[in-house]
């Protein structure tokens, strides 16, 4: 029986043998007719429908025995934890770069930060992707949560973020893992700030530089949205509050400012809001836009990219104050 | 007199001869040292001459290098150096020399771009290593070093990743036709991978609007070369690719060998003898008797030069960058006005239509508070020449002071300007930005000159009656 079995195993490494002397003189034959490599092919193949590094391609084949379909399944496979190993290693590198996501839907408004480490990858349209699935991971939150009152901001740090679900169950920061896997390069998702309004409140988004096209969600370096009232509505209050909405995150006001703020002698030092110029019109300040239109700023976030960074860390109150 | 002359051109031999005996007996070695401190002053003119100058012996090329932050830019850059030291070439850099990174990491208002020099058999290099998109353009913009080339680094083992798109889309922006692609890390992976990355390359390359087909690429391992291992794929491979950028990179032609141009700065008149206008010649070779045209202001005039005078002398031929005057046949000295061009005749025209890249000053750096947008109007500085221009803002919808911008602009008047010249844009009294001519566009129509100053309301109504016509 031993000896049987010996002899089973012996004639398959033998078979084996033969094959692969076969299958290279296969190959050597091919190659040398000018025609491409069974082989190369594949790899070139299965790189131009995945995407993934050359380096893992050939793993994938290798391990597959040059299987196509097989190797493209356990490369979709690994995709995530090839990102999260690629994401862990480069976990230190720091991200000063990125974008800002605005997303305004109905009484639903989203201002989103992500980070990464080189301008480069910030226009890169797989970064794009991630933003705005950041913006909808936000979006499907907020639906879920109430307002109380006229309305309610929640503030995400980091890990909230990472925690967050899509819409196919997936957690953010796997998402952000599997794009850290194909750009190679660190990655963040920075903070958020979601705004829920009672149904009377409106909201209006604002993202530079953007095109001048109204998506739901704009990308940018700057981004803004901004809370009003529209006490009496008219054609141009869509137009008016985006206008606002640009002018601040243009100027960059501090606050709204009440009826007791009295405007400063030098305009270009103007941190309230109703008293700086209109950014559009520079003939008004934004009171008298306001009182024509017949609106009311209720409250306004900025955002800029970077501005947590720059700042370094003792800006962690800020956090504290907006988080209501 | 002579003997003093003499004694002073022999003093520092003297002292050498002298300080060379001293020291070999070392009895007396105290003594060199008292002679030292009596002969201080020579001991610093040898200090100085310790200095390397600059020998001018071959063509300046400014090369940077472009690609992922972990594809080996700054190993390459450093792989250079040493390879070319190992010539005297170059002084060897460490990578921590290049990857300045603490100064990478805290950017601000501060271009932070690494420069380093070498030199090749033929040609000797200025060399840029950017972090970013915005630090490129900036360094375009400002033109600390304007680059001639660049050389674009892929690692073999990843290939072409999603940002090269914007990697090459940086290159074309910046006006970089000559790209040579380096495939790195060649030591880990193997002779198919290399192939199928370089074709991939190509394909890239051409699709981006390059010459895919005739770049050179070449394969090697920056490590390699920077660990003195495997010299066929490190040392030798560093080799080739410098190879390549001296044939493929062409050297910029000198400011001296283009065909002359002077900014005219001021005319006079002198009785008896003629016109004069004065200006720094800008670029070329001004010789008595040649053709000139004054180009500026819808004007286009046709002279001779009837003498070149610099403080005063005359001058046989005077070369880029000498302050002269000019002596021109037959114009009047009304003719001819500040900011007008004086350039060989056909070599330049006047636009009043152009596209240029410009970085808007921040606040802390002495520019505008306010973001602008379409339709300001501001005054635009370049050579001798100022005039009133409509900036248009073609892709964003306002621009905000510390940010570059693509923008349009619109003069009130055609003046000679050309791709690559700079200028500065003011408004009223404060500097707001300055920018770079990075493509001329169609002369205006005398309507679009006429609308330029026109004000907001005739712009919306205007806008108005074009959207729909039939409504008076």
């Amino acid at each position: 029986m031993l000896f049987l079995s010996l002899c089973n195993t012996s004639v398959v490494i033998l078979l084996i043998f033969v094959m692969q002397i076969i299958v290279r003189s296969v190959r050597h034959f091919c190659l040398t007719h000018a025609n491409f490599g069974t082989e190369k092919s594949l790899l070139a193949t299965l790189r131009k429908r995945t995407g993934y590094t050359f380096a893992n391609c050939k793993k994938a084949l290798e391990i597959h025995n040059n299987d196509l379909i097989k190797a493209e399944n356990w490369l979709k496979q690994q995709a995530q934890a090839m990102g999260w190993s690629k994401a862990t290693k480069l976990e230190g590198r720091q991200t000063t770069q990125g974008l800002i996501g605005v997303a305004v839907e109905e009484n639903k408004g989203v201002l989103v930060e992500v980070n990464c480490e080189t301008d480069f990858v910030s226009r890169n349209q797989e970064f794009h992707s991630v933003v705005q699935d950041t913006l909808n991971a936000c979006l499907s939150y907020l639906k879920k949560q109430s307002v109380q009152g006229k309305l309610t901001k929640i503030c995400l740090d980091s890990e909230q973020l990472k925690n967050l679900k899509l819409d196919d169950g997936k957690s953010l920061a796997d998402r952000l893992a599997l794009m850290i896997g194909t750009v190679g390069e660190n990655a963040s998702l920075k903070r958020a700030m979601c705004i829920k309004t009672a149904p009377e409140i409106r909201l209006a988004g604002y993202a530079h530089p953007s095109s001048n096209d109204d998506k739901t969600c704009q990308l940018g370096r700057l981004g803004g949205i901004l809370v009003y009232k529209a006490i009496e509505e008219n054609e141009n209050t869509n137009a008016i509050s985006r206008g606002i909405c640009q002018h601040i995150v243009g100027m960059d006001p501090k606050k709204i400012g009440m009826s007791t703020d009295e405007p400063v002698a030098n305009k270009d030092d103007e941190i309230c809001l109703i008293h700086q110029e209109y950014l559009l019109d520079e003939s008004m300040t934004v009171k008298e836009i306001l009182e024509e239109n017949k609106l009311e700023v209720i409250d306004f976030k900025r955002f800029e990219c970077g501005e947590c960074s720059k700042a370094a860390r003792d800006q962690l109150l800020e956090y504290v104050e907006t988080c209501q | 007199m002579t003997s003093i002359i003499v004694a002073r051109a022999l003093a520092p031999v003297v002292h050498n001869s002298l300080k060379q005996l001293f020291s070999k007996s070392p009895r007396i070695r105290n003594y060199s040292k008292c002679l030292q401190v009596a002969t201080v002053n020579y001991n610093q003119k040898r200090l100085y001459a310790e200095k390397k100058t600059f020998e001018r012996t071959k063509p300046h090329c400014n090369v940077g290098t472009i690609g992922h932050v972990d594809h080996g830019k700054t190993t390459l850059t450093a792989a250079i150096t040493k390879v070319l030291s190992e010539q005297k070439l170059a002084k060897a850099r460490g990578y921590q020399d290049i990857d300045n990174a603490p100064e990478e990491k805290a950017r601000g208002i501060t271009i932070n771009v690494a420069h380093i020099e070498y030199q090749t058999e033929s040609r000797h290099y200025g060399h840029t290593d950017c972090p970013g998109h915005a630090d490129y353009i900036k360094n375009m913009i400002t033109g600390a070093a304007q680059m001639d080339g660049a050389i674009m680094v892929v690692a073999a083992t990843d290939g072409v990743m999603p940002q090269t798109r914007e990697h090459l889309l940086l290159a074309k922006q910046i006006g970089v036709n000559h790209i040579v692609v380096f495939i790195n890390k060649v030591d880990a992976a193997d002779k198919e991978m290399v192939e199928l990355v370089e074709m991939e390359i190509r394909e890239l390359l051409t699709e981006m609007g390059f010459d895919g087909e005739n770049i050179p690429i070449i394969a090697g391992s920056a490590l390699c070369a920077l660990e003195g291992k495997n010299p066929e794929i490190g040392s030798e491979a560093i080799m080739k690719l410098l190879k390549e950028v001296d044939a493929y990179i062409p050297t910029p032609v000198r400011e001296l060998d283009k065909p002359f141009l002077l900014p005219v700065e001021h005319t006079y008149s002198i009785q008896g003898r003629g016109t004069v206008v004065t200006g720094r010649l800008e670029r070329g070779v001004l010789k008595k008797g040649a053709e000139c045209e004054f180009v500026g202001y819808n004007k286009v005039l046709k002279s001779t030069i009837t003498g070149v005078e610099m403080f005063h002398q005359l001058l046989d031929e005077a070369h880029a960058g000498d302050q002269i005057g000019a002596l021109v046949r037959g114009l009047k000295r009304d003719d001819i006005k500040r900011g007008m061009i004086m350039a060989k005749p056909g070599t330049v025209k006047s636009h009043d239509h152009l596209e240029s890249q410009v970085y808007v000053l921040s606040k802390e750096e002495g520019g505008r508070s306010k973001p602008f947008t379409s339709y300001i109007q501001l005054q635009m500085f370049s050579r001798t020449w100022d005039c009133a221009v409509q900036v248009i803002v073609p892709d964003k919808e306002m621009v905000i002071p510390g940010e570059d911008s693509k923008l349009v602009l619109k003069m009130i008047r055609p003046m000679v300007i050309e791709e690559g010249q700079r200028f500065t844009l003011r408004d009223g009294s404060q500097t707001l930005g300055t920018g770079v001519v990075t493509k001329t566009l169609p002369r205006l129509s005398e309507n679009d000159r006429l609308s330029l100053t026109e004000g907001k309301k005739a712009r919306e109504k205007k806008a108005a009656a074009e959207s729909n016509p039939t409504a008076k």
